[in-house]
């Protein structure tokens, strides 16, 4: 067995040995059920395998926006909420320990002792923790995979996408958590630092959107609605928003990093999903496109989303692996 | 030489762990490294391993320089304190240190099998690493340690928190290992277990080595016979003892010396006075007692 196999089959026998990884499983099977669920008929749309019909004049089987409301749910609900959230606090949870105690007193030794060189084991142990992410999404898109075909009637491979990008974002808190965790040993300091951290991206994700759709529209968005802005205004927010993008920029883009799911899915006849278009028909029975709020989705291209977040997920990385390599252990 | 360290220092701050210490093992024998707590031995045999970066560090491992990766390929290691995962069995924890030294899989089943017989875990191999007892436990560090075939195997604190009769299984494998022709480094503060085992010590103290040499030469240096008699000894018998310089008590006379005939005149006096032996014994400084001498000697000096 090579190195790598070792430690790979090591973190699988760790995942095995963790009940939240079953429990986080079975929550994805249930949830994948429940996708399954949904189907169409003449008419509308059907929840709980025709438990409960709702007749709907745009969303019914056959009709064009069937297939855009089906994979809808899956990116919006299943990976925006479960698989990006729930999912990875489950996966944040389960990973915590890893290297806290494998640096424990005892434990480190004996592999440190092996022929194998500090940078290569911690490169090794840093990417077999992604197993979780990894394993849990991609069971999670087979099933998916298949209730796509069973309902809309086509198979659908570019929903795979969400395999790579959940696991991705997952990276980026990843190496927050392993080079805290290497630095403190502790698995409570590495779990709080990588919530600070990942409610720091999500904040600055905010404040972004709220600046840009401001300076771009001059529109905030408010309780209410939303709140028309004067010129003089909205040349102030323009000449702030550099200010307020700063934190954005720095930061990983988790949310939209799982957001370019959206972008990179294609629908029946090679259609792009378009959230408006999904939204208007939902809400009204007749789809339309609404160019400002599609802009605003398809914001910063994949180059940019994806290669600033690597910039920061790699400094963290090194550091972490720099930590990892002159500890005494 | 399986170890030839010319100077080996730590330092954690203002902290000397290790001053310089220079040592040689040589191969194919166990060797005890003592002292007593905090006296460095871990940091010793850890900054050979490579799990500790000396501050400066001279010397070699299997004939390569101190800190040569691949050498390690030809090291095994217990590790005081040793904790695997415990979501492991015994026979993957051996199966992963095989696959971290990058054995044939065909060579690494065969010494596995053949390994977890001689720790005596064959039956329980396959039971999980946290159902396990602390010397079983043990056992299976001893054979994850052993998996690659290494010729220098460090086993730290090997018995400490096994039961007696723990001790007496890993004192007969690690005799197997010397049989086989492994050199074995065991670092230990228990010094009765060192002494039944270990061909050549050295003690560390505050970091310096204060003692080293063959065990039996150790021991050997302050050699007595102590004659006991029925009772105790007539008051000119013991003047005359006192008077050649024995150690003389109530019932006993001690006399030094390293051959049995330095004890034959007291054995003609006592038979003279038809005085009844009750016993003759030699007796040699335990390694207890070369121990404490030498951290003695340290401290006071």
């Amino acid at each position: 067995m090579t190195q790598f196999g070792a430690i790979f089959v090591d973190s699988l026998r760790l995942l095995r040995g963790r009940s939240l990884f079953w429990i986080t499983l079975g929550i994805s099977l249930f949830a994948g059920l429940m996708y399954l669920s949904i189907g169409f008929t003449a008419t509308g749309y059907s929840v709980g395998f025709g438990l409960v019909a709702v007749d709907h004049p745009a969303i019914r089987a056959g009709s064009p926006m069937a297939g855009m409301f089906y994979f809808a749910i899956f990116s919006v609900f299943l990976v925006n909420v479960w698989l990006s959230w729930v999912a990875v606090v489950l996966a944040l949870i389960t990973c915590a320990p890893i290297f806290p105690e494998f640096m424990a007193e005892g434990a480190a030794g004996s592999v440190l002792s092996k022929p194998i060189s500090r940078w290569r084991l911690f490169a090794y142990k840093y990417v077999c923790g992604l197993l979780f992410a990894l394993i849990q999404t991609a069971a999670f898109c087979v099933l998916v995979f298949l209730a796509m075909r069973w309902r809309v009637g086509s198979w659908n491979p570019t929903i795979f996408w969400a395999v790579p990008l959940i696991t991705l974002m997952f990276s980026y808190l990843w190496a927050v958590m392993v080079a805290v965790g290497i630095k403190t040993r502790s698995v409570m300091a590495a779990l709080l630092s990588v919530m600070v951290v990942w409610m720091s991206c999500w904040m600055a994700k905010v404040v972004d959107d709220f600046a840009w759709s401001a300076s771009e529209s001059g529109e905030i968005p408010t309780i209410s609605g939303g709140e028309r802005l004067s010129t003089s205004e909205q040349a102030t927010w323009k000449r702030y928003q550099a200010l307020a993008e700063l934190p954005y920029r720095s930061l990983p883009k988790t949310t939209d990093t799982v957001n370019l799911l959206q972008r990179f899915v294609r629908l029946e006849g090679d259609r792009e999903f378009s959230m408006s278009e999904v939204t208007t028909a939902t809400l009204n029975g007749v789809p339309a496109k609404d160019t400002e709020v599609d802009a605003s989705m398809t914001r910063g291209s994949p180059q940019w989303i994806i290669g600033s977040s690597l910039v920061f997920e790699l400094m963290v990385v090194a550091y972490a692996g720099w930590l990892f390599c002159r500890r005494d252990f | 030489m399986a170890i030839e360290i010319e100077s080996l220092a730590k330092r954690y701050g203002r902290f000397e762990a290790l001053a310089g210490v220079s040592l040689s093992v040589k191969s194919g024998g166990v060797f005890g490294l003592l002292g007593p707590n905090g006296a460095g031995k871990s940091t010793l045999v850890k900054s050979l391993l490579t799990l500790v970066r000396p501050s400066r560090c001279q010397g070699t491992l299997l004939g390569r320089p101190i800190g040569h990766r691949a050498t390690l390929a030809k090291v095994g290691y217990l590790p005081e304190h040793a904790r695997f995962p415990d979501y492991l069995t015994g026979r993957q924890i051996v199966r992963m240190s095989a696959g971290l030294s990058q054995m044939a899989r065909k060579l690494a089943l065969a010494r596995e099998e053949m390994l977890l017989e001689r720790v005596g875990m064959a039956t329980r191999a396959d039971d999980v690493y946290r159902h396990y007892s602390k010397g079983m436990r043990q056992r299976i560090g001893i054979a994850q340690a052993l998996i690659h075939d290494p010729q220098l195997v460090f086993l730290d604190e090997p018995t400490d928190g096994v039961d007696p009769q723990g001790r007496v299984e890993i004192r007969r494998m690690i005799e197997e290992m010397k049989a086989e022709g492994r050199t074995v480094f065991v670092n230990s503060h228990l010094l009765d277990e060192v002494e039944q085992v270990a061909d050549e010590v050295a003690i560390l103290c505050g970091g310096r080595m204060v003692e080293r040499g063959r065990t039996a030469d150790l021991t050997r240096r302050e050699v007595s016979f102590v004659v006991r008699s029925q009772g105790p000894l007539p008051f000119e018998l013991k003047a005359a003892f006192e008077k050649e310089g024995w150690l003389v008590g109530a019932d006993s006379i001690e006399v030094r010396g390293e051959a049995a005939e330095v004890v034959q005149p007291v054995i003609d006096a006592l038979r003279a006075r038809n005085v009844s032996i009750r016993e003759i014994r030699e007796s040699r400084r335990s390694l207890e007692q070369v121990f404490l001498e030498a951290v003695n000697r340290k401290e006071e000096a």
